[in-house]
């Protein structure tokens, strides 16, 4: 390198150091929030009185939620896990501007686990709602919505116990349940706003309810073992286009899960033997599913043909059994294959009286017949060709595994 | 963070302006043994240390006089080699001959030393005094006799203290250089290991040898590094360091482009990878050039245990490296720019902790981290017997008192404590003490830009190393500029039989076969008998 431009660089060199001096001076601290100024949310609902909406927020106070109390500042007394501020405001953010009046604390959003909407507001429509998460930048899109018959503030209110942290307790809940039952499953912000500018237009969102009428809000009421207010996932709530339009309950639901492909775990109850007892006396683990729906032009109607297979494992049995007779064995196949027919069916009448594509019939049919759904949505006509769809549902599952016995107690007992 | 920026590879221009530059007179002895004692007694003062012994006044004949500084001979060998046979010698006693053949049968036969030198200046003489030489100056010559007695009292080789292996040699230099140049001979027994000395120092003369392998070493970088140390004026070199920063490139970078060790196996390793190693008398640091950054994660241990556990190792001292410098600051830029990047049960407990402290983040960590270096600065300082008093207070300071006193949060002491463990993981003290000054200036950068400003302060840095150079070596080499095949031996220690070539890393002039061995197909690699690639 020669003098020169040694020299060049060097000057170049300064003036980088120099306007990263005088940005980092300009910028002086604009983001720079301490963790003791910062409300941490952990859920909000949102309810809407006298044309104002009225927000909840639920703010995690970390001296009681963290294991070890915290250091210096652990001040004796049992305090809540979380505390709540309502808010009214005509627009969302002017109510969350207004808890600054009350709270300590900034409410920072990145840590949000749950919004529970009211059902009157979700009748209404949740666009704003939608663009508020979507445009916020510290507002997390992965949080699971929830509806609520009641206040949704109410929610917000109970006291849950094992997992002090409410918000985080209603997610684990929803995760546990669809892993484990799949009757339905959570649905985040971001799907919500992508199922609802889908082809269909719809979403299913879970109900999020209280057991009972009063809410369990003092941390000495939550110090009994068996609470009489429960927080408890409800039924499924539908949305068209961004506005409720009705319930199905959790059977319901469940065949929905069937039909979309949605099972990941869950627990079917048969009759083992229906020419003698009607009544469910067996139940199998349905451990692994698949479906697959495939749309068919039939002439006037689309025919969706949706093909259900499974593998099962057998959980409890009531009656005389010989597991290792095949012939029994494909008569409990039949009875659950049976059975889940019938949860698809109900289900299927349901999603056809409400009208909702919630099924997702609409992005198949689109990818698989492109040029007549073009011509569907000229004509705007999807509605009534969603009324005349036929479903065709087989279902197919095997039990591979019996557990630890071959053969069901009864039988031992008799022998 | 503006020294950063100064590129000075040229600063070791001699000063000649320098005013107590010593002006080379020579003075010649006399023919008179009287002139040249009382010239030489002049000389020195009134040392009590200087021992002048005439010998032969009585018999008149030979006149003559020993001069010696008591302490840097062994005082045995000139008795025995020198004055008993001065004294008992009947030629030179009764013998007619002239000043001229005396001086001669002394040299000759009388003195039993192997090493002797005629001296003709009054400043040789000095110098010849001052390492230990028994000076023999007779009446009618004006030349003296040097017989090299030196033998002073010397520390015994150790164990090194402060680059310790587990399993490697156990020998370290010592403050001799002539123990340093013999423990480097022992190990490179190749008639190509040369040694070059130096005096620097107009007060102190201290010896300087640099030892490298000639045909390996690259020639230019030899030339420079004896055009630097002849270049050097200065009164005094006390110890590695005085030699490191007069002689180092890199202007005011906060970079080490010098490795020093005291142990010879790291230097031999060194130079036969075509390092030079400079050994300096009166201390048992040697330096090693030219380094690059990544020398300074190399350590001896890694060639002697295995390639997988010396790999695993090597990762670990880098990600040691990167957490020393940035956790404080990472740890300050997310808790209070990047929330949303922490888990939620971390972020809460996070909160609660810090619900009772009265200080920023930022303020935190500087408090703590400064408590720290000033333990560390304290432990060094602390007389031996009083060491254990240190750590009680230490713990109590920088540990679970001061987080219910409610002073610091547990959590930073927790940063604090992993970021002075990682610190010490890096072998290389030069390049660890690097750090500890970057990390302050990395959290004043995380504290006012969050992430953005450490990711920033990193280009920044990144863009400074990769401008040094150690000795005309790019510092980041072999990453950058990259050669691939080079990096058998940077992030990982490939195995021995897999690096047959010597890396041109350290300016080795060629890059050659392992050894001149034949190639050892991989059947038979187990016998191979190689000799180098371990710096």
């Amino acid at each position: 390198m020669n003098k020169g431009s040694r020299k060049r660089s060097r000057r170049g060199l300064l003036a980088i150091l120099s306007f990263s001096l005088a940005t980092a001076g300009m910028t002086a601290c604009w983001d720079n929030r301490e963790l003791n100024e910062l409300g941490i949310v952990s859920g909000s609902a949102y309810d809407r009185e006298d044309g104002q909406w009225v927000t909840t927020y639920q703010i995690i106070n970390p001296s009681a939620t963290s294991s070890q109390g915290g250091g210096g500042g652990g001040q004796g007394g049992p305090s809540p896990p979380f505390l709540t501020f309502t808010e009214r405001g005509s627009t969302i953010m002017e109510a969350v501007a207004r808890s600054n009046l009350t709270s300590t604390r900034q409410l920072y959003f990145a840590h949000s686990r749950i919004t529970v909407i009211n059902e009157k507001v979700a009748r209404e429509g949740i666009a704003q709602l939608l663009d508020l998460f979507l445009r916020k930048p510290d507002a997390s899109e992965t949080v699971n919505v929830f509806l609520s018959e009641r206040r949704a503030g109410d929610i917000l209110n109970q006291l849950m116990q094992i997992t002090k942290n409410q918000g985080t307790g209603i997610q684990l809940m929803i995760q546990q349940e669809s892993e484990l039952t799949s009757y339905y499953q959570g649905i985040k912000m971001f799907e919500l706003s992508m199922a609802l500018s889908s082809e269909s237009h719809c979403a299913a969102i879970p109900e999020i309810k209280l057991t009972n009428r009063e809410i369990i809000n003092k941390i000495q009421e939550a110090e009994s073992t068996d609470l009489p207010t429960r927080i408890a996932l409800g039924r499924l709530g539908i949305l068209k286009k961004d506005r409720f339009i009705g319930w199905m309950s959790d059977r319901e639901a469940f065949g929905l899960s069937f039909m979309t492909d949605k099972i990941n775990s869950a627990i079917i109850p048969f009759t083992s033997d229906p020419e003698h007892n009607e009544k469910l006396d067996a139940s199998a683990n349905l451990m692994d599913s698949k479906t697959i729906v495939r749309p068919v032009w039939e002439g006037d109607h689309f025919v969706m043909d949706i093909d259900v297979k499974g593998n099962a494992m057998l959980l409890e049995l009531k009656g005389k059994a010989d597991l290792s007779k095949p012939a029994e064995v494909s008569k409990f196949e039949r009875n659950i294959e049976q059975n889940i027919l019938e949860y698809i069916n109900r289900s299927w009448r349901t999603v056809k009286k409400l009208g909702a594509d919630v099924t997702m019939f609409a992005p198949l049919i689109h990818r698989a017949f492109p040029k007549r759904w073009e011509h569907i949505e000229k004509e705007g006509n999807w509605d009534t060709v969603f009324q005349e769809i036929e479903i065709r549902p087989r279902v197919s599952i095997s039990i591979d595994r019996f557990g630890l016995s071959s053969k069901s107690y009864k039988s031992v007992e008799q022998d | 963070m503006k020294p950063l920026f100064t590129f000075n590879n040229s600063k070791k221009a001699p000063k000649n302006d320098q005013p107590d530059r010593a002006v080379p007179v020579s003075r010649p002895l006399s023919h008179s043994l009287e002139a040249n004692l009382l010239e030489l007694q002049q000389g020195v003062g009134k040392s009590s240390d200087v021992v002048f012994r005439r010998i032969g006044q009585i018999t008149d004949k030979f006149p003559l006089a020993l001069v010696y500084i008591n302490g840097l001979v062994n005082s045995d060998k000139v008795n025995q080699a020198i004055l008993q046979p001065l004294t008992e010698s009947t030629d030179l006693k009764e013998k007619e001959m002239t000043a001229e053949a005396a001086f001669n049968l002394i040299q000759d036969q009388i003195v039993k030393v192997s090493d002797m030198a005629e001296l003709k200046t009054f400043e040789t003489l000095q110098a010849s005094l001052f390492e230990g030489n028994t000076v023999i100056l007779t009446e009618g010559m004006n030349r003296a006799l040097a017989a090299d007695t030196a033998g002073w009292e010397k520390r015994s080789i150790t164990e090194p203290s402060s680059h310790g292996v587990i399993r490697g040699p156990k020998e370290s230099f010592t403050e001799d250089l002539r123990t340093g140049t013999a423990l480097l001979r022992r190990r490179i027994k190749s008639p190509d290991l040369r040694v070059e000395e130096y005096k620097i120092g107009q007060r102190t003369q201290t010896s300087i040898a640099i030892v490298y392998l000639k045909g390996i070493a690259d020639e230019e970088v030899l030339a420079e590094l004896r055009r630097r140390l002849n270049g050097i004026n200065t009164d005094r070199v006390l110890g590695s360091n005085y030699i490191e920063e007069l002689i180092g490139d890199g202007g005011l970078t906060p970079f080490p482009t010098i490795q020093n060790t005291e142990r010879p196996d790291a230097i031999a390793g060194g130079v036969l990878e075509g390092q030079i190693g400079i050994l300096i008398d009166g201390t048992p640091f040697s330096l090693l050039a030219p380094s690059v950054f990544f020398n300074f994660f190399q350590s001896v241990e890694d060639y002697n245990q295995r390639f997988d556990i010396s790999s695993f190792l090597r990762i670990i001292r880098y990600l040691s490296f990167f957490v020393s410098m940035m956790l404080p600051a990472l740890y300050i830029a997310i808790t209070t720019f990047h929330q949303e990047m922490v888990p939620t049960t971390l972020l809460v407990s996070l909160a609660a902790q810090r619900e009772g402290v009265p200080f920023p983040a930022l303020i935190e960590a500087l408090m703590m981290e400064l408590t720290f270096d000033v333990l560390r600065e304290a432990g060094v300082r602390m007389p031996r017997a009083i060491g254990p008093a240190i750590s009680i207070v230490g713990a109590l300071v920088l540990g679970q008192a001061a987080v219910q006193a409610g002073l610091v949060s547990a959590a930073m002491v927790i940063v604090v404590s992993f970021t002075a463990i990682c610190n010490f993981v890096i072998p290389a003290q030069t390049m660890a003490n690097v750090i500890r000054l970057l990390r302050f200036l990395m959290m004043l950068i995380a504290g006012i830009l969050g992430l953005f400003g450490i990711m920033s302060f990193l280009i920044v840095l990144l863009i400074h190393m990769a401008g040094l150079h150690s000795f005309g070596v790019p510092y980041l080499k072999p990453v950058a500029p990259m050669t691939p095949r080079y990096l058998k031996d940077i992030f990982i220690r490939a195995p021995h039989w897999m690096m047959k070539t010597r890396p041109k890393i350290a300016a080795a002039q060629e890059t050659q076969k392992q050894s001149s061995v034949p190639e050892v197909k991989p059947a038979d690699r187990s016998s191979q008998h190689k000799e180098d690639d371990s710096p």
